[in-house]
């Protein structure tokens, strides 16, 4: 089981903080690129689930499935999306997700003069705690199954 | 008693505020502004937690009066380490201080520091003043989120 990246993007399409621990294969784009792209996915699978959802939507998207990785996703009422790539014995993170906005997120970002909302975060202090923390799921192995 | 998360966030913009709205070659005078708007709420809250103490014996006292006391219903924690020379200069070291934990564990954001200790100094200040001893706060950091604050007694 384990974790292989993780994406931050706030409400306008910027993305804040990107961490890789375990991959195996880049996507053979740039970074600025690949955000986008990512964005952009998120942004349209959104609203076509809304859209087609055939009862009433109570959490919309959550994740999707291939054959080798699952991506999860999870957006806080102030349009921050958190999004982690997982393996597939890791199960539903979004608690994972939650904890990270609220503990890490919200500590070391929100309460840093410092840091402005808006733009890539600069702090080490989140990037470091952010690190120990995924580092100490028992989702998080170094070996991918 | 209000969250904790109120003052540190006011506190904050505060420091931002007079940042922004201050020409670029008066950045020196933020600095003092803050500290006399600390200097102010200084005053007023020893007042309030001195209401129902007796007066201090003596300087020392008074010092571990701001230690324990004053920064554990401020900051709620009290000073890790006091030191004193006994001839008027006193240190007191905070070794998690409530307003850098946040910011950083280390050397980064260190030049932004300075800002957001003014206040707190001028706190000590007006705090000391209103207890009967005149005296000169500075403050510093080597590694955040540890501080140390500099209290030198003026006699005469």
């Amino acid at each position: 089981m384990t974790i292989f990246d993780f994406y931050i993007f706030d409400r306008n399409g910027t993305c804040l903080c990107y961490a890789e621990w375990n991959r195996k294969k880049q996507s053979g784009i740039s970074k600025d690129e690949e955000y986008k792209l990512m964005y952009g996915m998120l942004f349209s699978i959104k609203s076509f689930v809304n859209r087609i959802s055939p009862t009433d939507i109570k959490d919309g998207f959550l994740n999707f499935k291939t054959s080798k990785y699952m991506l999860h996703f999870y957006e806080t009422p102030s349009g921050l999306k958190l999004i982690m790539n997982t393996d597939l014995g890791a199960g539903s993170m979004r608690d994972v997700l939650h904890q990270i906005y609220s503990t890490i997120y919200v500590e070391y970002v929100v309460k840093n003069p410092l840091c402005e909302l808006d733009k890539p975060i600069l702090s080490e202090l989140f990037k470091s705690k952010l690190d120990e923390f995924i580092r100490s799921l028992p989702v998080f192995a170094s070996k991918v199954s | 008693m209000a969250d904790e998360i109120l003052f540190e966030l006011l506190h904050m913009e505060i420091v931002g505020h007079l940042q922004r709205s201050s020409q670029k070659d008066e950045q020196d005078q933020c600095i003092a502004k803050l500290e006399s708007i600390g200097f102010r709420i200084g005053q007023s809250l020893a007042e309030r937690f001195t209401r129902d103490c007796s007066r201090f014996k003596d300087e020392l006292d008074t010092m571990k009066f701001v230690c324990k006391d004053f920064w554990n219903t401020v900051y709620k924690k009290q000073i890790d380490n006091l030191r004193t020379n006994h001839q008027g200069v006193y240190v007191l070291q905070d070794n998690r201080f409530r307003f850098l934990t946040h910011i950083s564990s280390g050397k980064q954001y260190m030049e932004a520091a300075p800002k957001y200790l003014a206040l707190p100094c001028g706190m000590i200040r007006g705090a000391l003043a209103n207890l009967g001893v005149n005296c000169v706060v500075t403050a510093e950091v080597s590694t955040m989120p540890a501080c140390k604050f500099q209290i030198q007694i003026q006699r005469g």
